[in-house]
């Protein structure tokens, strides 16, 4: 690897501004911005795959019985919804928005392995490509759900075995993009930057990337011992063999509650920068947040058995999980206090940024609750595996991370395209993603309460109605989506209003210093922070 | 460490030592983990052996994170 010479001294000069062109440029780029680019355009790309596949599933529980799809397509859909979300969908916009932003906060030319860089993006496209052809092998795709347990993942097709090399080559990719934001957020900040100066975004991303070199490396080695008891002989998880299939509960709890974090802690970033802006005040309690996301971070080490409480463990280990995992609370809850605290009595305006931010806020602190509820162990017994549980990772990784990548990217394409986007446009994609987000997710709380299970093709009459609800909400909030596609196209066209340098009267972070759109090369001298 | 415009080809030169340093050490743990999560099933007692493996991973980001914080 090679890391960049950072040395160009000289002012910036607009007259070198100059980039290749055509395909060429998109496949060899090493500028920050295009990479940030590709990722956030390929996550959204996801977004739709994944998406679709949501609408799949919801179309099959539009009305009880079987009408749609197969049982076994059907699990292959709940399967892949979920991991091209996660993989494909959420943490390559979290990276896409740290590989464009990072620098730019702090004062940086580019990343610090920006060749690298590229090819941390260029590992995606194989793998997305490996996990949606494998719908197409004989036996179909991975069906065990996302979490991949075994024995279901041993005696399964060759579908499982595609899944598990996309799981390998995602995971490469982001260890090396971790490997790159530690680096660029360690070595290249601007003189006068320390660490406690830096911005929100980038304190939640330094310690994200770090979570994700501590627990990636675990759940490739899992998968690892998957593939070679499928291929191999090995019993790790065999049970026929004297194996133990529950052993890789734990081993992917162990990266998988991590990962809840390593997909929110970003959002939280974002919206610690876009809160203060739009409130016209300082964010309240900087340092106490910079310590409650360490805090979270650490935190979600030592909770993984909440997923795991109706395989049977001491009641020691159980009320340890119980109580660790409602402890995570503590510091989650300084946040939130700390982000009404900086709009508590600030001159507040409600661009599209800001409504996300707030419909975050409060979807999430929503989410957070239910996930309380599910932490105290004898009521997770009555719901695991129901669809409360589905409602409350929903309410946390789409109205949580979402809509905090929606008002992270409302709020910074000005400054990536030079075009204010169309502030109509953003807030009906608002209104109509909060409210039909809701008219799908809220009922399933009462189907989960009722005892409906997840991953199911077909269920009881006595679910009917909310499911119904449910689906006509699903496909209203699929449609959503397509308004922020079209607020992002007539922004990257050039079609609207002209983005001065600052739009945001509020903003004091150093990617406001640069015009707009942001030249491609930018901070080439460093800036001083007072 | 942070970017100084008054950097000398020295400076540059510490600080793409420094960056490929940071790099390896980063990679270097990640690989551990991956062998180790795995070899842990060898050993004589793999239940001892896995807890080892997550205490380190649980040190590793006490200690990573506890020193940015003390900057």
């Amino acid at each position: 690897m090679s890391s960049i010479p950072h040395d160009h001294v000289a002012g910036h000069d607009h007259a070198h501004d100059h980039r290749p062109s055509g395909i060429a440029r998109w496949l060899t780029t090493t500028n920050h911005k295009d990479i940030g680019t590709m990722y956030l355009i390929f996550s959204f790309a996801m977004f739709l795959v994944g998406g679709c596949m949501a609408l799949t599933i919801r179309a099959e529980l539009f009305q009880p019985g079987l009408q749609v799809v197969h049982p076994e397509f059907f699990n292959s859909m709940t399967t892949l919804h979920g991991l091209i979300m996660v993989f494909g969908a959420i943490m390559p916009a979290a990276v896409g928005f740290a590989n464009w932003m990072i620098p730019m906060l702090i004062g940086a030319p580019d990343m610090a392995f920006a060749r690298m860089n590229n090819w941390s993006f260029w590992l995606l496209p194989p793998a997305a490509i490996l996990l949606v052809t494998s719908l197409f092998v004989p036996g179909g795709a991975a069906a065990a759900g996302w979490t991949l347990y075994p024995p279901l993942t041993i005696q399964a097709g060759m579908g499982t075995d595609l899944t598990i090399f996309a799981v390998h080559i995602m995971g490469a990719s982001s260890i090396m993009g971790s490997i790159n934001i530690i680096t660029t957020i360690l070595n290249l900040r601007a003189p006068g930057m320390t660490l406690m100066k830096m911005p929100m975004f980038c304190w939640t991303w330094l310690i994200t990337a770090y979570l994700l070199i501590a627990v990636m490396p675990v759940l490739a080695g899992a998968v690892t011992m998957l593939l070679t008891d499928r291929h191999f002989g090995t019993s790790f998880f065999n049970a026929a063999g004297g194996g133990d299939p529950v052993l890789f509960q734990h081993i992917f709890w162990f990266f998988g509650h991590p990962e809840v974090y390593i997909i929110i802690l970003p959002a939280f970033g974002i919206i610690s920068e876009i809160i203060p802006v739009f409130s016209r005040k300082p964010l309240f309690g900087y340092a106490s947040m910079v310590y409650a996301t360490a805090g979270i971070a650490i935190l979600s080490f030592i909770v993984w058995a909440h997923h795991m409480f109706t395989t049977g463990m001491p009641l020691a280990g159980t009320l340890f999980f119980m109580y660790a995992t409602m402890l995570i609370a503590v510091p989650t809850g300084v946040k939130v206090f700390n982000w009404l605290a900086t709009m508590w009595k600030g001159a507040m305006t409600f661009e599209t940024p800001m409504l996300f931010a707030v419909g975050f806020l409060f979807l999430f602190t929503m989410g957070g609750f239910t996930g309380l509820v599910l932490a105290i162990m004898p009521i997770d017994v009555q719901l695991q595996d129901t669809y409360y549980v589905v409602a409350h990772f929903h309410y946390v990784m789409v109205a949580g991370s979402l809509f905090a990548f929606f008002s992270g990217a409302y709020y910074w394409l000005p400054k990536w395209t030079g075009t204010m986007y169309d502030e109509k446009i953003g807030q009906l994609h608002f209104w109509t993603s909060f409210v039909t987000f809701n008219i799908t997710f809220f009922p399933m709380h009462f189907l989960g309460l009722a005892g409906m299970p997840r991953r199911i093709p077909d269920y009881a009459q006595q679910f009917a109605d909310w499911n119904l609800v449910a689906s006509v909400g699903a496909f209203g909030f699929g449609l959503s989506q397509l308004i922020f596609l079209w607020a992002v196209i007539k922004c990257a066209t050039g079609s609207g209003a002209k983005a001065p340098a600052k739009p945001w009267e509020g903003g004091t972070s150093l990617e406001w210093t640069l015009p707009s759109p942001a030249p491609y090369h930018t901070f080439e001298t460093p800036p001083v922070v007072k | 460490m942070t970017a100084d415009p008054s950097r000398t080809p020295d400076d540059r030169a510490r600080l793409r030592a420094a960056n490929l340093r940071t790099a390896w050490v980063l990679a270097t743990i990640a690989a551990v983990f991956f062998a180790g999560i795995i070899a842990s099933k060898f050993l004589g007692t793999p239940s001892t052996a896995i807890s080892v493996m997550g205490a380190a991973v649980l040190l590793f980001l006490v200690v990573a994170i506890g020193r940015n914080l003390r900057r």
